[in-house]
C-alpha cells in the first residue's frame, strides 16, 4: 500500500500539535505501507517562510517532498480578512480570499497532491483549515483521507469547507466532540469516519527523582506544558495559580515547560523550564501531583494523553468540551470552569492521594484502551482496508462559480460555530456512522 | 462507579505525610514506571476483583466535579460572572426607570449616548450667505444686472439700503452664534446623558452585585447563626453535670446510676456500715429508705433538673445533712417537692420512734439491693437512662404512682 502524508510543515525538530501528529502517524504507518510526505520548505506557521531547502530528504527514514511557499504571510491582511469572514456577512469569494492570505500557499506542493493521488493507494491530509489541505483534498478528493484536527474555532464555520468535508473519502477525527460539530455544522455524517487520535512515544522508564535533582524541584508542583500563549489559556492559569497560592499555605509550585509567547509572571511559586528535551519532560511530568491543561480550544491535547500514559491525573480547563470530554469518558481528570473552582479541584487532587491515584490509574488505562500505537495503527489500517473495498466515488462539489462566490450571503464564522450545541459527548469509544 | 458517598469517603483519607518531609508529597520513584509496581505502596489492594466491582471502585468524575461545585455554590452562593452581573443590572434598570414617566425610546438613546462620544459640530445657518452693499442687485441676468447697477444711484436718491444691509448681515452673525451656542450646548447636554446614564448604570450595577453578595452573605450568617447556636447548646451540656452528685447518704439502694450493674450482695454489709449515724437502727433503716426514695426521684426529670442547677446543693445538702425534709416520706404519687416539706412536718415521725415491725422485716427479708436494682430497672428502663437536666424552676410534676420496690404495707405505716 501506498500512502501520501500531505502536511503544512514537516521536521523532527517542529512540535506543533498537528504537525508532531502527522509525523508520528508517518513513521507508525511507515511499518505497514510505503509512506511518502509531501510538504512545504516552511518551519515558521506564522510567516512561512522558506527555511527548509525544496527537494526530496529523509526525516527518520520517510521520504519527505518540499515544496517552495510562494509568499509569505502579511499578518495585517490575515487579520483584516478574519475580522471579515469571522464577524461579518461575507461571501465564499472573501472566505476563499482568507485562506489563501493564511497560507501557505505552494501551488508546486498541490500540483504535487493531485499526481500523488494517481500513483498512491491514499493521501493523509492534516489540518483542515490551512491552505495544504484545503487545496489538497480538492485536488485528491478520490483517495483523500481528513485529518482535520479541527477545534472550536470560527475557521470551522466558514462556508467554503462543507464541500471538503462533505467531499473526502473518509474522516479520522480526534474526538468524538469534533466530529460532533463537523458533523453538525456541515452535515457530513454520510462520510466513512471514526474518531482515532494519536499517540505519543512514552518512555518504558521516567525518573522524576532526576528530574527534580536536576531542576531543583523540590516542592510538589503542578505541571503546565506546551506553548506558554493566552490562547492556550496561560494567563488565566497564571491568575487562578497566584490566587490560589495567595491563599492556601500549602507548598505547592506551578512549573512551565514550553515556549513562552506570554511573560512569565515573577513569582516565587511559578517555575519557569524553558524548553527541554522530552526524556525531562517526561521525568518531569511523572513527578507532578498533576497536569494542568489551561487551554481553551483543542482538538487532542497529546501532552493530556501523555500524562495519562504515565499515570498522572491532569486538571482541565471545563470550558473546552474536548477536554472536559476526555475527562469524563477516562475519569482520569477533573476539570474547572473558574477559579474557584479551579482551587477546588486542585485541592480535592492534592488532600486526596488515593482519588489521584485513581484518577492516573485511571487515565492510563484509558490510553491504553485508546492511543496505545497497535490500536490507533489497527484504525488506520481498517479504514484503508474498508475504503478500498470500496469503489472510490468523486462527491466534492465543485466552488461557486464567479458570481456565486461574491455573493455576500455567508454567515460569519463565528456566529456559525457560537449556534452549535456545546458540551462534552459522554459516550466513551469510537463511533463510525458509516 | 464511585458514589457521591465514596467519593466523601476520599475526603478524611490522611496521607502519610510524615514519612515524608514534603507535605502532600507522593513518592517519586513510583511514578513513571509503567507496570504493575508503578504506584509501589501507593497502589491499592491487588485482590483479584471482578468487572462489575473494578466498575463500583471507579471514582466518577462527573459526579465528584458536580459535587465539589455544588460545595462552592453553597459556600459562595451564587456565582455570577460580570456578564452575567451587567445583564441582571440592566434589567434593574429598566424596572428603575418607570416606562410612565419615561419616554419611549429615550433609554437606548441614552444609552447609545453613553456609547458614542458626543462630537455635535454646531449647525450652520439654514440660509448662511452674506448681505453686502450689492447684494440686492444681484441677478443671474446680466443685463438686467447692468440696468439696476446704472439705476442703482438714482435709487439712492429715494433711500440709502446701507444700513438695511448692515442689519441683515448683524442678523446672519447672530444667527450664527445662536447656532453655535445650541450645538454646544446639545453637546453639553449629550455628555450629561452619556455621564449620568454611565454612572446610573454602574451605580445599579453595583447595586446589583452588591445585593447578590448580601444575599450570599445573609445565607452565611444564617448558617453560622445556627451553627453558634448548636455550639452553645453543646457547651451547656457539657457544662452541667450528667448527672446528681454522688450522695454520701445513700448506702444500699440504687446508685445514681440506675443503669449501673447490679451490687452484689456482698456490698450490703459495707453500704449499712456507712449509714448516717442518727437515730435508731430503724430510723436509720427508715431514713435509708427515704433516701433511697428521693435518690431514685433524684433520676427523675425534676430532680435531675436539681442536679443541673442551684437545687442541686439543696438536694445534695438534704441529703447529705440529714434534715427533716431528707425525712420526707410522703406517698411518691404526691406532686412537687415543695409538697413533700410540708408535709414532712406533718408526716415524719418522731425521733427514735420505732419503725413498723413490717418494714423491719421487710428491710430483713428484702430480696437485696441486686433484685430492687434489677426490678427497678425493669420497671423504669427509661427513667434510669434519662440524663437530660431540665430547669431548676420548672415544678416537677406529679409522679406517677411508681412501683416502690418495698411491700405496700410501708404505705399506710408512712401515715
Amino acid at each position: 500500500m501506498k500512502l501520501a502524508v500531505v502536511v503544512q510543515r514537516y521536521a523532527a525538530d517542529i512540535g506543533g500539535g498537528s504537525e508532531l501528529h502527522a509525523r508520528y502517524i508517518a513513521e507508525h504507518l511507515a511499518a505497514h505501507a510505503e509512506v511518502r510526505v509531501l510538504t512545504t520548505c516552511a518551519r515558521d506557521y506564522v510567516t512561512w517562510k522558506n527555511e527548509y531547502p525544496a527537494g526530496e530528504t529523509t526525516v527518520h527514514g520517510i521520504p519527505v517532498e518540499r515544496f517552495a511557499v510562494a509568499r509569505e504571510r502579511d499578518p495585517r491582511d490575515f487579520a483584516r480578512r478574519s475580522s471579515l469572514v469571522f464577524d461579518e456577512t461575507h461571501a465564499v469569494a472573501d472566505e476563499l480570499a482568507w485562506l489563501d492570505s493564511q497560507g501557505p500557499v505552494s501551488p508546486g506542493l498541490i500540483d504535487r497532491v493531485r499526481r500523488a493521488s494517481a500513483d498512491s493507494d491514499f493521501v493523509i491530509l492534516f489540518s483542515l483549515r490551512y491552505h495544504t489541505a484545503f487545496h489538497g483534498a480538492r485536488a485528491a478528493a478520490a483517495k483523500a483521507v481528513l485529518v482535520p484536527t479541527t477545534e472550536r474555532d470560527p475557521a470551522l464555520g466558514l462556508e467554503m469547507f462543507g464541500p471538503v468535508l462533505r467531499g473526502v473519502r473518509a474522516i479520522m477525527y480526534n474526538s468524538p466532540e469534533e466530529r460532533a460539530l463537523i458533523e453538525t455544522l456541515h452535515g457530513n455524517r454520510g462520510v466513512p469516519g471514526v474518531t482515532v487520535g494519536v499517540g505519543s512515544q512514552i518512555p518504558e522508564e521516567t525518573d522524576p527523582s532526576r528530574a527534580a535533582a536536576a531542576f531543583g524541584l523540590d516542592r510538589p508542583y503542578v505541571l503546565y506544558v506546551g506553548r506558554i500563549d493566552v490562547n492556550k489559556g496561560c494567563a488565566e492559569l497564571f491568575d487562578y495559580f497566584t490566587q490560589y497560592a495567595g491563599r492556601s499555605d500549602r507548598p505547592l509550585d506551578l512549573v512551565l515547560i514550553g515556549t513562552p509567547v506570554l511573560p512569565i509572571p515573577e513569582h516565587p511559586s511559578i517555575r519557569y523550564l524553558g524548553y527541554v528535551s522530552d526524556q525531562d519532560k517526561y521525568d518531569v511530568l511523572a513527578g507532578a501531583e498533576a497536569l494542568v491543561m489551561p487551554s481553551y480550544f483543542e482538538s487532542l491535547s497529546m501532552v493530556l494523553l501523555e500524562a495519562w500514559a504515565i499515570g498522572v491525573p491532569v486538571l482541565a480547563n471545563g470550558r473546552c468540551d474536548v477536554l472536559a470530554g476526555q475527562c469524563l469518558r477516562s475519569n482520569g481528570g477533573l476539570f474547572y470552569t473558574n477559579g474557584r473552582e479551579f482551587e477546588a479541584m486542585l485541592d480535592t487532587l492534592l488532600d486526596n492521594p488515593a482519588l489521584a491515584d485513581e484518577l492516573g490509574e485511571n487515565g492510563r488505562a484509558f490510553y491504553e484502551a485508546h492511543y496505545e500505537w497497535p490500536v490507533i495503527e489497527r484504525t488506520y489500517l481498517d479504514m484503508f482496508e474498508r475504503l478500498a473495498a470500496g469503489e472510490p466515488v468523486e462527491r466534492m462539489e465543485p466552488l461557486p462559480g464567479w458570481l456565486a462566490a461574491r455573493a455576500r450571503t455567508a454567515r460569519p464564522g463565528a456566529a456559525v460555530v457560537d449556534a452549535a450545541p456545546r458540551g462534552p459527548v459522554r459516550e466513551s469509544g469510537k463511533r463510525d456512522t458509516a | 462507579m464511585l458514589t457521591l458517598p465514596q467519593f466523601r469517603g476520599y475526603l478524611p483519607i490522611e496521607m502519610a505525610t510524615d514519612q515524608h518531609p514534603q507535605s502532600g508529597r507522593r513518592q517519586h520513584f513510583h511514578r513513571g514506571r509503567r507496570g504493575q509496581e508503578r504506584r509501589g505502596d501507593r497502589r491499592p489492594s491487588t485482590a483479584p476483583q471482578t468487572q462489575e466491582q473494578g466498575k463500583a471502585d471507579q471514582p466518577d468524575v462527573d459526579q465528584i466535579v458536580k459535587d465539589i461545585k455544588a460545595r462552592i455554590a453553597q459556600r459562595h452562593g451564587i456565582d455570577l460572572s460580570a456578564q452575567q452581573i451587567q445583564e441582571l443590572a440592566a434589567r434593574r434598570l429598566e424596572a428603575i426607570l418607570d416606562p410612565r414617566t419615561v419616554k419611549p425610546g429615550l433609554l437606548d438613546q441614552l444609552r447609545k449616548a453613553a456609547g458614542a462620544p458626543a462630537d455635535i459640530a454646531p449647525a450652520a445657518p439654514a440660509d448662511a450667505y452674506t448681505f453686502e452693499d450689492h447684494t440686492i442687485y444681484d441677478t443671474h441676468n446680466g443685463l438686467l444686472r447692468f440696468l439696476r447697477k446704472l439705476l442703482a444711484p438714482v435709487l439712492k436718491l429715494f433711500f440709502n439700503p446701507n444700513p438695511i444691509a448692515a442689519a441683515l448681515n448683524a442678523q446672519v452673525r447672530v444667527n450664527r452664534e445662536a447656532s453655535r451656542r445650541e450645538a454646544e450646548r446639545e453637546r453639553t447636554q449629550a455628555e450629561w446623558n452619556a455621564l449620568h446614564y454611565t454612572v446610573l448604570q454602574r451605580l445599579v450595577t453595583e447595586v446589583s452585585r452588591v445585593s447578590l453578595e448580601m444575599q450570599s452573605l445573609s445565607l452565611r450568617v444564617e448558617s453560622l447563626a445556627t451553627r453558634a447556636d448548636f455550639a452553645e447548646r453543646r457547651i451547656r451540656g457539657l457544662e452541667a453535670p450528667p448527672a446528681a452528685p454522688p450522695m454520701p447518704a445513700r448506702t444500699f439502694d440504687t446508685p445514681a446510676t440506675p443503669a449501673g450493674p447490679a451490687r452484689q450482695p456482698s456490698d450490703i454489709g459495707t453500704s449499712t456500715g456507712t449509714g448516717t449515724g442518727t437515730g435508731t437502727s430503724e430510723a436509720s433503716e427508715g431514713r435509708r429508705r427515704r433516701r433511697r426514695r428521693r435518690g431514685r426521684r433524684g433520676n427523675l426529670p425534676g430532680s435531675d433538673a436539681a442536679g443541673a442547677g442551684a437545687p442541686t446543693t439543696q438536694t445534695s445538702g438534704d441529703l447529705a445533712d440529714g434534715d427533716e425534709e431528707a425525712f420526707d416520706d410522703g406517698p411518691e404519687s404526691d406532686g412537687p417537692e415543695a409538697d413533700d416539706s410540708t408535709r414532712s412536718s406533718l408526716s415524719a415521725p418522731a425521733p427514735g420512734a420505732p419503725e413498723p415491725a413490717a418494714e423491719a422485716s421487710f428491710a430483713d427479708t428484702s430480696p437485696g439491693p441486686a433484685s430492687f436494682a434489677a426490678i427497678e430497672s425493669e420497671r423504669e428502663p427509661e427513667k434510669a437512662l434519662r440524663f437530660e437536666p431540665l430547669p431548676a424552676a420548672e415544678p416537677v410534676p406529679a409522679d406517677p404512682p411508681q412501683a416502690d420496690p418495698a411491700p405496700p404495707t410501708s404505705e399506710p405505716s408512712d401515715r
